[in-house]
């Protein structure tokens, strides 16, 4: 069963790979453990340059576990590994002399709930920038304006940058995180839920900002919200138990899905 | 409140049902009666308590107490204005040394130790000197300190509150760091920042209140210990030099002396510095709970 | 908008070699030191360890085991032995124990079980602030205002009752009935651990889910019946954690229990006699000490280390199991 569905899913990658730009990370033969528990087996997959890649499948089935080896965050844990390749660029992320900060500084992430820090909003933003450049406050405010624009948050803010983080709304909470991320100008956005905390109002306020986010930055995004991974993606990516089922443009994946266990969890049956 | 509902049930139940044995019932009103009479003596014996204190204390807590040292043996009058800066500067030196060591070490257990098996071991010896009797401390830092410095000291009293004190913070910081949630330091991580940051940045500021509260916690807990200034600070019925050396006058081996004295000048002044002390540390302890309560609540 | 674009586009390759991120030694030196700090505590108690070894090992190398089953005390000849002391701090203690415990349970199934709402949270401070109070406080309350009393209405009376009686005329009788001695320890003891146990024995009920306790309820059960059958079995080895811990406590518990025990060297069989604890004793005589009577006095110590220790690892032991489960 691993073989034969492994089989179709790196010929559909080939097919439509030229489809979105550039191929900007290739997972090859990602295996993941926590302790003694296999969480993805054997994955292959190909993230394109300025896309949104959507990830979906029923809880458990590995897409986040998939998305926190992007950015090595799982490392954080000692119980956790992954074995195989990222290649970001043709660079394997995985290999144990790349500077994780650095790796972090290039991937940014934001989490299922809102993880303001507890310092104000303006400090949030700027948390990243004085990580890695020191900036003029001149400059430094710049960025910081520019990151909560892009973020759709600066007309809400603007008056109160000095006010606690923690103090706005959830959704007002996830466009900081998600600006705080953008001004570091990572290459890659790795989206882990977005959404599932906020309110249909603040979600589609999300979804907006990514549709717009799509034009700089590579986007991965995971969801359980099939009608939100074919709103706001170009591709598609099914998983379930640890493994990919199937991958390819999103359009195609849920209008005519090739594998059974695809359609089945599109269709409701089952997830 | 969750409690009301289940208790109406069972005061309903016998009436309607009639089933429920009479010494059944007997039994439930015993255990009712005996639970409210033990919560009745804890704040009968606190109450009484504070009341003493305040009943004798108030007689010798004149402005003069504030002015003048310590009285000789047999003279008249004098204050406690060496022992109330004595304690100040001990119980400050304690605080002092003991802030930084309890703070990284309840990091160490709470951040990088997570799932080490040394740390493991610390956190359970921690636990152990947080009870363990303060007098085995003193005997330690006299050994220490006092033995080879040939005279007792306000620092060799310093480092054994310090000791007392650490175990507190280490504590406290520990379980308030570990509230923090793992999402805020992997939001961390995610942007690149190295562990150190990601502490000193996001997990202290958001534990803030609770590290606050053990310090506060800690310095309650060390400004009355007497046992251990027995051995290290001793006391002093005068002004004690400037560089510590020597007998140090504070105020719990000051009550301590002169409460069991045959004065009666130097039993007031004993009563007044432990309704002065007991009014601090009480003070400290309630603030201590009010700092955590938005904090625990959150 | 497209101007942003652009800014980005060429911010970032420029972000990219400025990167060099935070220094890396600073956050090396920043683990380092915190594992200092950590190591620390364990210095800490070795050094506790090490210190009373070596002070009390001359006392031990000239009584050899005898000085523990030995009751003399003599400054004078340089006899020393701990059996008054150590039997002093076990019987207080167990006093402690054995009043304190009820009481600490009793206001815990109150706290958590009883207590109507509005009354929870002043109640609870209460009983916590009874820990805040410094042991020195607790001893001159006893002196001063329980012992008189101790002596005008319980051990007079008690001692004209039971004298001349066959083992209870022993046991409760005092010779000098001034309302000090093991006794009146044991209860001030007893107070000063009900705090502990208390707040201890009522997280651990207030923990147990609120299913379990309504499905007694729902079947009729009395609070009495809730609290016998399904609460204390669901929270005791949590609880007897927390005895020991308070057992652990009036071992070592110094200053009150110098106040109010009278500090004689003289094995009695009656509960309402003066004697010393271990701590007692350290306290009382160390500073005067000097030669072998310092070494003795250490050598206590060791005893009051091991005996507390054992206690309070038992302790720890039987409070963190639960927590794992």
């Amino acid at each position: 069963m691993n073989a034969a569905s492994a089989i179709p899913t790196v010929d559909l990658t080939r097919n439509h790979a030229n489809e979105g730009g550039a191929v900007r990370i290739a997972v090859k033969g990602l295996n993941f453990y926590y302790g003694s528990f296999h969480g993805l087996k054997n994955v292959d997959i190909n993230f394109h340059d300025r896309q949104v890649t959507a990830l979906i499948g029923p809880s458990g089935c590995g897409k986040s576990t998939l998305l926190r080896c992007f950015n090595r965050i799982y490392s954080l844990y000692p119980e956790q590994r992954a074995e195989g390749q990222i290649l970001l660029d043709g660079q394997n992320v995985l290999d144990p002399s790349v500077d994780l900060n650095d790796l972090r500084a290039r991937i940014g992430m934001v989490f299922q709930k809102p993880t303001p820090f507890p310092m104000s909003i303006y400090d949030n933003v700027a948390f990243g920038l004085r990580l890695y450049e020191k900036l003029p406050k001149s400059e430094l405010d710049g960025r910081v304006e520019q990151a909560l624009r892009k973020s759709a948050l600066w007309d809400e803010v603007k008056d109160k940058l000095r006010q606690a983080g923690t103090g706005l709304s959830g959704g007002q909470q996830q466009r900081l995180c998600i600006a705080r991320t953008v001004a570091q100008s990572p290459e890659v956005i790795l989206f882990d839920e977005p959404t599932s905390a906020l309110d249909p109002i603040s979600t589609g306020r999300i979804e907006e900002l990514i549709e717009q986010l799509r034009d700089e930055f590579t986007i991965v995004i995971v969801t359980h919200n099939m009608q939100q991974a074919a709103r706001i993606s170009q591709f598609t990516a099914f998983m379930y138990l640890g493994e990919l089922i199937e991958f390819g443009p999103t359009n195609r994946m849920f209008m005519n899905p090739v594998e059974q266990r695809t359609q089945d969890y599109i269709t409701g049956r089952f997830g | 409140m969750d409690a009301s509902n289940p208790m109406t049930i069972s005061d309903a139940a016998p009436r309607r049902s009639g089933r429920v044995r009479q010494s059944r019932r007997v039994a439930d009103r015993v255990l009712r009666t005996a639970c409210l009479i033990a919560t009745v003596v804890g704040a009968v014996v606190l109450g009484s308590i504070l009341l003493m204190l305040i009943v004798q204390g108030v007689r010798g807590f004149t402005p003069a107490m504030f002015m003048h040292p310590t009285p000789g043996p047999g003279s008249e009058g004098g204050g406690i204005a060496n022992a109330i800066l004595g304690s100040l500067v001990l119980t400050g030196i304690g605080i002092t040394i003991a802030t930084p060591i309890g703070v990284m070490a309840g990091t160490y257990l709470a951040e990088y130790g997570r799932f080490s098996k040394i740390a493991g071991l610390i956190r359970f010896l921690n636990d152990i000197l947080l009870s363990a009797p303060s007098i085995l401390i003193g005997l330690f830092v006299y050994t220490l300190m006092v033995r080879p410095m040939g005279t007792y000291s306000g620092w060799a009293g310093g480092v054994a509150l310090a000791i007392i004190a650490v175990p507190v913070i280490v504590r406290t910081t520990e379980d308030m760091m570990r509230l923090v949630p793992g999402t805020l330091r992997e939001a961390g991580a995610a942007l690149g920042a190295p562990p150190s940051t990601v502490i000193i940045s996001v997990t202290w500021r958001a534990a803030s209140a609770g590290i606050v509260t053990g310090i506060i916690l800690a310095l309650a807990r060390i400004a009355g210990e007497t046992a251990p200034l027995l051995f290290t600070a001793l006391n002093n019925n005068s002004w004690f030099s400037p560089d510590l050396m020597g007998g140090v006058a504070n105020l719990p081996v000051m009550i301590y002396q002169f409460a069991l004295s045959p004065y009666p000048n130097w039993q007031s002044l004993a009563w007044a510095g432990a309704l002065l002390i007991t009014a601090t540390i009480l003070v400290l302890s309630i603030i201590a709970r009010l700092v955590i309560k938005p904090q625990m609540s959150r | 908008m497209p101007a942003l674009t652009e800014t980005i586009a060429l911010a970032r390759p420029r972000a990219a070699a400025a990167r060099k991120g935070p220094s890396r030694s600073l956050d090396t030196l920043f683990r380092v030191c915190s594992y200092g700090a950590a190591l620390f505590v364990l210095i800490v108690l070795a050094g506790i360890l090490g210190s009373i070894l070596y002070g009390g090992w001359p006392a031990f190398r000239e009584f050899g085991f005898a000085f523990l089953t030995s009751s003399a005390w003599n400054v004078g000849t340089e006899q020393y032995g701990a059996l008054v002391a150590v039997i002093g701090t076990v019987a207080s203690a167990t006093l402690a124990l054995l009043i304190g415990v009820p009481v600490s349970l009793g206001i815990a199934v109150y706290l958590t079980q009883l207590c109507p709402g509005w009354a929870r949270k002043p109640v609870a401070m209460t009983i916590e602030l009874l820990a805040a109070v410094p042991s020195i406080i607790y001893g001159m309350w006893g002196l001063f205002v329980f012992a008189p009393l101790f002596a005008r209405f319980i051990q007079i009376p008690v001692s004209n009752l039971v004298e001349g009686m066959p083992v209870v005329g022993t046991l409760f009788y005092a010779r000098v009935p001034s309302g000090v001695g093991v006794f009146t320890a044991g209860i001030i003891l007893a107070i000063m651990i009900v705090p502990f146990i208390a707040s201890i024995a009522r997280d651990m009920l207030d923990q147990i889910p609120t299913v379990l306790r309504e499905s007694a309820y729902g079947i009729g059960c009395t609070t009495w019946e809730v609290v016998r059958h399904v609460l204390v079995p669901q929270a005791s080895v949590s609880i007897i954690g927390a005895i020991m811990l308070g057992l652990g406590r009036a071992l070592g518990e110094t200053m009150a229990v110098t106040f109010v025990i009278g500090n004689a060297n003289r094995l009695s069989a009656s509960i309402f006699d003066p004697s010393s604890t271990i701590a007692s004793r350290i306290a009382n005589e160390f500073n005067e000490a000097d030669g072998l009577q310092l070494n003795a006095l250490m050598a206590l110590g060791c005893i009051l280390f091991v005996i507390t220790f054992v206690v309070l690892i038992i302790a720890r032991l039987l409070t963190r199991r639960v927590k794992a489960a």
